[in-house]
């Protein structure tokens, strides 16, 4: 069995993941609005860490996260040749070199923790986070790697906010995913991790179980989402065929829920395709924003703690149905027995990915 | 049984299959080296001007494995076929560019922003060929045979049949490109082990 579990977070709402689960059980939201930030220095929402004013944020936070991560593990694995490190992000610290955006943090990484592996960089979009999972938990099967530290991270840049503008896929309101009035994504900046293992003892509290993910490409375009939702239905089905877990085993689905008008209405159709519409769903972004290399893992790390409490969080946001296919979404916290929970994201590049993980 | 039945090396003046020369650049040509390379292979695909280098290596690379052995890629179901991509440098070449849209030319390009990501050419690859299958898109410190090999070997065992797979060293001119097809239970290619990913694909080791 593989196991997953070890889950932090560092974001907007919270420095560790006791604070951010306690915030978004209140249903609080890590949006404001930030002056003069825009291209045309316009205020712009986004879920920024206003204390967050080092120089090399992106490396501080890795060698944060993990610091946090290795008080919830048998710490002795961290700087073991049976331990892989996997870094799902999407820009890393592009303001420091734009040329080599993930290399320095990483050394410094490596070397704070005396880590023998050299850690593997997933750079696959807004799925990485999802992607790295999956990634650690094949490593393990493959009886390569014992243990997988997976830390999703991206900061908010200029570059990646005036890009998402000259997109106008910047939200002029906090993010609405799912809503019909939703009109974009709101940037967000964060660090997460969670922690995949094969033994079950090196977890301080008690772990879920990680069940192997896919991912699937749309074939379709590289910016736009598949108005059949191809590649989210392919990777979803083959998800849950490659585990034999039916659809109607699934408590739960933490979506991708990006709040732009195409990718929300593609997700409603994959969903469809695969009768699912009627199984709660969520989107964290309204808590967190698109945090990008860091949404999967965040949103992961987020779920785990739902099972834990037993307790459905609702989406935030989210008021009025605003997809042709119409979906469950929590539109209230609400208690609720949480067994199984899929979760899915979809990215730039066409690309798609799910996983599943259960209680023991 | 896996092995590298076919592979395409690029590098910043010459173009080879299994090792062989197929094009050389031609220095009084007008055209960019992507571009001469493009019209060498005589094919009608618009869509690749509007690619960044990035993705026209891994288009490239793709193509002439398929020129050379026509069918080989296409044998297989939509979903069968698995991408494995890795770099040093991201999409740097084009983050490069974006910025100085946004720093030097007035305002930010939309065109350039959506390839600021190293996996649109996974998405590239997979709308030319209708690959629904796995992606992997990896940054590595330097080329590292054992991530091909290892999570190769991962994607078949998960399920695929086949792994397009390639380096994409694109940065400010420098060119250093290998793809290479990854199969199994086929009689010819080279053994799918490290010494071979080395040679098919190493931009230390060109033919």
């Amino acid at each position: 069995m593989t196991y997953i579990g070890a889950e932090e977070i560092i974001s907007p709402l919270g420095q560790n993941i006791q604070e951010n689960f306690e915030a978004v059980r209140e249903n609080r939201s890590g949006i404001s609005l930030v002056p003069k930030v825009g291209f045309n220095k316009e205020d712009i929402h986004l879920a920024k860490i206003i204390t967050l004013i080092k120089k090399n944020k992106f490396e501080f936070l890795l060698i944060d996260i993990l610091e946090k991560v290795s008080k919830r593990i048998d710490a002795s694995i961290i700087p073991s040749e049976k331990t892989l490190v996997i870094i799902s992000s999407t820009k890393g610290d592009l303001d420091r070199d734009i040329s080599s955006p993930f290399a320095p943090a990483v050394a410094a990484l490596m070397k704070y923790f005396n880590l023998k592996s050299q850690p593997l960089i997933v750079s696959n979009a807004c799925i990485s986070g999802v992607l790295a999972i999956n990634a650690a938990s094949n490593f393990i099967k493959a009886g390569l790697y014992e243990h997988a530290i997976v830390i999703g991270c991206d900061v908010i840049s200029d570059f990646v906010l005036y890009g998402f503008q000259s997109l106008f896929a910047v939200s002029a309101l906090p993010c609405l995913p799912f809503d019909k009035s939703r009109s974009g994504i709101t940037l967000g900046e964060g660090c997460s991790a969670v922690v995949v293992s094969k033994t079950r003892e090196i977890y301080t509290s008690s772990p879920l179980e990680l069940l192997s993910g896919t991912s699937a490409n749309d074939a379709n375009h590289i910016s736009g989402p598949s108005r059949t939702g191809e590649g989210l239905y392919r990777t979803i089905k083959r998800t849950l065929e490659q585990n034999s877990v039916s659809a109607d085993e699934i408590d739960f689905i933490s979506a991708h829920g990006t709040a732009t008008v195409f990718n929300d209405e593609m997700e409603a159709i994959a969903f469809d395709r695969l009768n699912m519409s009627d199984i709660p769903l969520n989107s964290l972004k309204g808590y967190f924003g698109h945090t990008l290399g860091a949404a999967g893992i965040t949103e992961t790390a987020i779920s785990i703690q739902m099972m834990h409490h037993n307790l459905l969080v609702k989406s935030l946001g989210y008021s009025e149905a605003g997809t042709s296919k119409t979906l469950n979404i929590a539109t209230e916290n609400r208690t609720s027995e949480l067994n199984t929970i899929l979760k899915t994201a979809s990215g730039f590049g066409g690309c798609n990915a799910s996983l599943v993980f259960r209680k023991l | 049984m896996r092995s590298i039945t076919a592979y395409c090396q690029i590098s910043e003046d010459a173009c080879y299959v299994n090792g062989d020369v197929v094009a050389q650049k031609n220095e009084e040509n007008p055209d960019s080296w992507f571009k001469q390379l493009y019209k060498d292979l005589a094919i009608e695909y618009p869509k690749f001007y509007k690619m960044d280098m990035l993705s026209q290596a891994g288009f490239l690379g793709s193509e002439f494995i398929k020129q050379t052995y026509p069918g080989l890629i296409s044998s297989y179901a939509e979903d069968e076929v698995a991408l494995l991509f890795a770099n040093s440098e991201s999409s740097a070449d084009t983050d490069i560019r974006f910025k100085e849209s946004y720093q030097d030319k007035g305002s930010p390009s939309p065109s350039l922003f959506v390839y600021t990501l190293p996996n649109i050419v996974l998405g590239e690859l997979a709308i030319r060929n209708k690959f629904y299958g796995e992606n992997m898109f990896a940054v590595l410190p330097k080329f590292a045979p054992d991530f091909f090999l290892q999570y190769g070997q991962i994607m078949f065992e998960t399920g695929s049949k086949a792994v397009l797979a390639g380096w994409l060293g694109i940065l400010e001119g420098k060119v250093e490109v290998s793809v290479f097809l990854i199969e199994q239970n086929k009689p010819d290619g080279l053994q799918f082990n490290k010494q071979n990913v080395i040679k098919c694909a190493s931009p230390d080791d060109q033919a």
